[in-house]
């Protein structure tokens, strides 16, 4: 077994993979720096306290939450898991001969899923998960 | 895979109710809302028909089973559902009505409920269609999960919710242990198909660790059948819970617990062995000593009760025991009086609407308190007092159900008891049956409590709050149930040979098993093993 020296790697096969890190090193030096330029800069006590997610940085923990919090992560992980779902069906469904009947069956098979969770969307939705008043 | 699919649209049919029911029960208007019972009820009617008429499929050791469980299910599953409508919201929808509050539809519950009650319905058929461990665990769980909500959103008292969260606990802990079960007959067999299972069975016997596994999955799974020594949680739960929910546990999931019960028997079968025609000893012992303690517990612990509900529940844990004694007598030669496993389906059938009118009478008996607050429900056995003079359509419905549960002659179930003997004595199980005839006297002191309450005693003085429940359906629940046993009792026979058909077991030889694995590429162990020198 020879050792791989740089000289034999195709460098070229990882072209792709630093276009993404340009874009996404690109992506957020440019908004950074667009905010700079024309954001509006309205400076005051409350903006410069440290974020925790909406939350007073300074007091007790044993704060009560509004139960929506809750109700919002359940919905997020509805979609969270969907994914992950979809994910491995993404993977296998190429591997379906072309033209045969399995790759119908495979794809109402995958719809049928998401239409379960359209189904637990509009239920959190008409349950008023999304209605901040 | 698409075989699958055929024998899967009464589960896609319910499932479909379900996402219906679920977004009709948020609705603002309250014709959506009341709509969500009739959408439940044509879905559970709809996969009744598709069903019980769908090509046999599932396992391949009890091919018949399928069609006449899933039949079964629809059946008792519409009276049940019948028996709950306004379990849930009952006040809040009166206010709304008076006008004192407006729809929130954080506050309903109503969509939920009857979606749990069409998912658990759906985990029932898909046990009935299991021809695989994960399936079936898949499955059990399904018809458990809902069933522990169901129980803590029933009333909005904080006994419903101390019941839930002990049903919950407690049955995290059954599907643990026989999740546990479940990996070991994984670990001994190599396989999670049921059908390769028992060829592995059939070709090299039992290895301990499947062994272990089997005894493991059993007990484990007596916690939905509530069999001793998981049956703690029975009597609190059933109490704790609104009747027409309690009605729902005492069927739903010991149905679907007894159709795993069945599944996993059958692997290694009833024809295992050298002589070809009995249990594997261990499982024969951990099934007789279930039974057994089962049967005694339930009927003994029941004569101490003053609530209906806890005889109800001592008294189905009972019924338990009795069935399994179908189960270890197993499928004889086929024939319906010696077939314990036709006899414990005709059973689930029996005590399923005999269940449900004896529990129907707390669900339509109510303490009037005033209009500010939730009836009580009338679960003193006092309450029962002169019922067949002061209300006597419930009066005879108690009287019915009862002597019915109790096996009186005439009735259903006695039809339903009788296979339970004779198949135990044909399997020659002769001390089972015994404790099984014991059992049965002992049960008649309660029951006939019941009756004694219902038909001779004097109404009770402090019963004036006592009244019948504003809710029609739930009285047709009461009444076809009651009904349902005259009528069953007349067609019976037809019944029967429903059940002795799906009662088929269909094992495989040794010779067919060794084939049956070198076509599924596994030769069987004994032709792996070097030669001795």
């Amino acid at each position: 077994m020879t050792p791989t020296t740089l000289a034999n790697v195709d460098l070229v096969s990882y072209l792709p993979l630093g276009l993404i890190i340009t874009m996404a090193v690109g992506f957020a030096v440019a908004n950074v720096v667009l905010t700079l330029i024309i954001g509006p800069k309205r400076e005051g006590k409350t903006k410069g306290i440290a974020y925790e997610s909406g939350m007073n940085p300074v007091g007790t923990a044993r704060k009560r939450f509004n139960v929506r919090f809750y109700l919002i992560a359940m919905v997020f992980l509805v979609f969270d898991v969907e994914v992950v779902f979809l994910y491995p069906w993404a993977a296998t469904f190429p591997n379906i001969a072309p033209g045969s009947p399995d790759g119908l069956m495979w794809l109402i098979r995958i719809l049928f899923f998401l239409f379960t969770t359209v189904i637990a969307y509009i239920y959190g939705y008409r349950k008023g998960v999304f209605k901040f008043d | 895979m698409s075989e699958k699919l055929a024998i899967l649209w009464p589960e896609i049919i319910l499932f479909l109710g379900t996402c219906v029911v679920m977004i009709l029960g948020l609705s603002p208007r309250i014709e959506a809302r009341k709509a969500c019972a009739a959408v439940a009820a044509i879905a559970i009617v709809l996969a009744g028909i598709v069903g019980s008429l769908a090509p046999s499929g599932g396992s391949a050791l009890l091919p018949e089973l399928m069609n006449y469980s899933k039949g079964l299910i629809a059946i008792i599953g519409l009276l049940l559902l019948l028996l709950a409508t306004g379990t849930v919201d009952r006040a809040e929808e009166r206010a709304i009505a008076a006008g004192q509050r407006t729809f929130d539809p954080l506050r309903a519950t109503r969509g939920e409920f009857y979606a749990f009650f069409l998912f658990s319905l759906t985990g029932l058929m898909l046990c009935a269609s299991a021809d695989d461990l994960i399936w079936l665990f898949l499955a059990l769980e399904l018809t458990s999960l809902p069933t522990y909500v169901m129980v803590a959103i029933s009333t909005r008292g904080t006994r419903s919710q101390e019941a839930g969260v002990k049903y919950f606990f407690l049955g995290a802990l059954g599907a643990a242990i026989f999740l546990y079960g479940f990996a070991l007959l994984y670990g001994g067999t190599g396989t999670t198909n049921l059908t390769e299972m028992h060829a592995y069975f059939a070709a090299n016997g039992l290895n301990p660790i499947a062994t272990a596994g089997l005894v493991i999955s059993i007990v484990g799974i007596g916690f939905k059948i509530a069999a001793v020594p998981m049956h703690f949680y029975t009597a609190d739960v059933y109490q704790g819970a609104a009747a027409s929910v309690s009605a729902f546990l005492a069927f739903v999931p010991k149905t679907a617990g007894f159709l795993a019960i069945l599944a996993i028997v059958a692997a290694p079968g009833w024809a295992y062995g050298t002589s070809g025609e009995s249990l594997p000893p261990e499982l024969r012992v951990t099934l007789w000593v279930i039974a057994a303690l089962t049967m005694t517990v339930g009927n003994t612990l029941a004569l101490m009760q003053t609530s209906i509900k806890r005889i109800l529940a001592y008294s189905s844990i009972a019924h338990t025991g009795y069935m399994l004694v179908g189960v270890i007598a197993g499928p004889g030669d086929g024939s319906f009086t010696q077939n314990g496993v036709a006899a414990v389906l005709f059973y689930l059938l029996t005590y399923g609407v005999l269940n449900l009118g004896a529990f129907a009478i707390v669900a339509c008996l109510e303490h009037d308190r005033g209009d500010t607050t939730e009836p009580d429900e009338a679960d003193h056995i006092d309450d029962l007092k002169g019922l067949c003079r002061t209300k006597p359509v419930m009066g005879w419905v108690i009287v019915i159900s009862s002597l019915g549960l109790l096996g009186l002659p005439p009735l259903l179930g006695f039809f339903g008891k009788v296979p339970l003997f004779t198949s135990g004595i044909a399997a020659g199980e002769i001390a089972l049956v015994l404790v099984l005839a014991i059992n049965s006297a002992i049960a008649a002191f309660y029951y006939l409590r019941l009756v004694n309450a219902a038909l001779l005693s004097d109404p009770d003085p402090k019963g004036e709050t006592l009244r019948e429940t504003p809710l029609p359906l739930r009285r047709v629940a009461a009444v076809v149930a009651t009904g349902g046993v005259i009528v069953l009792t007349i067609a019976a026979g037809g019944l029967m040979t429903a059940a002795e058909q799906a009662g088929t077991y269909a094992p495989m030889t040794h010779d067919e098993a060794e084939r049956y694995l070198e076509a599924a590429g596994r030769a069987s162990q004994a032709a792996e093993l070097p030669e001795a020198p």
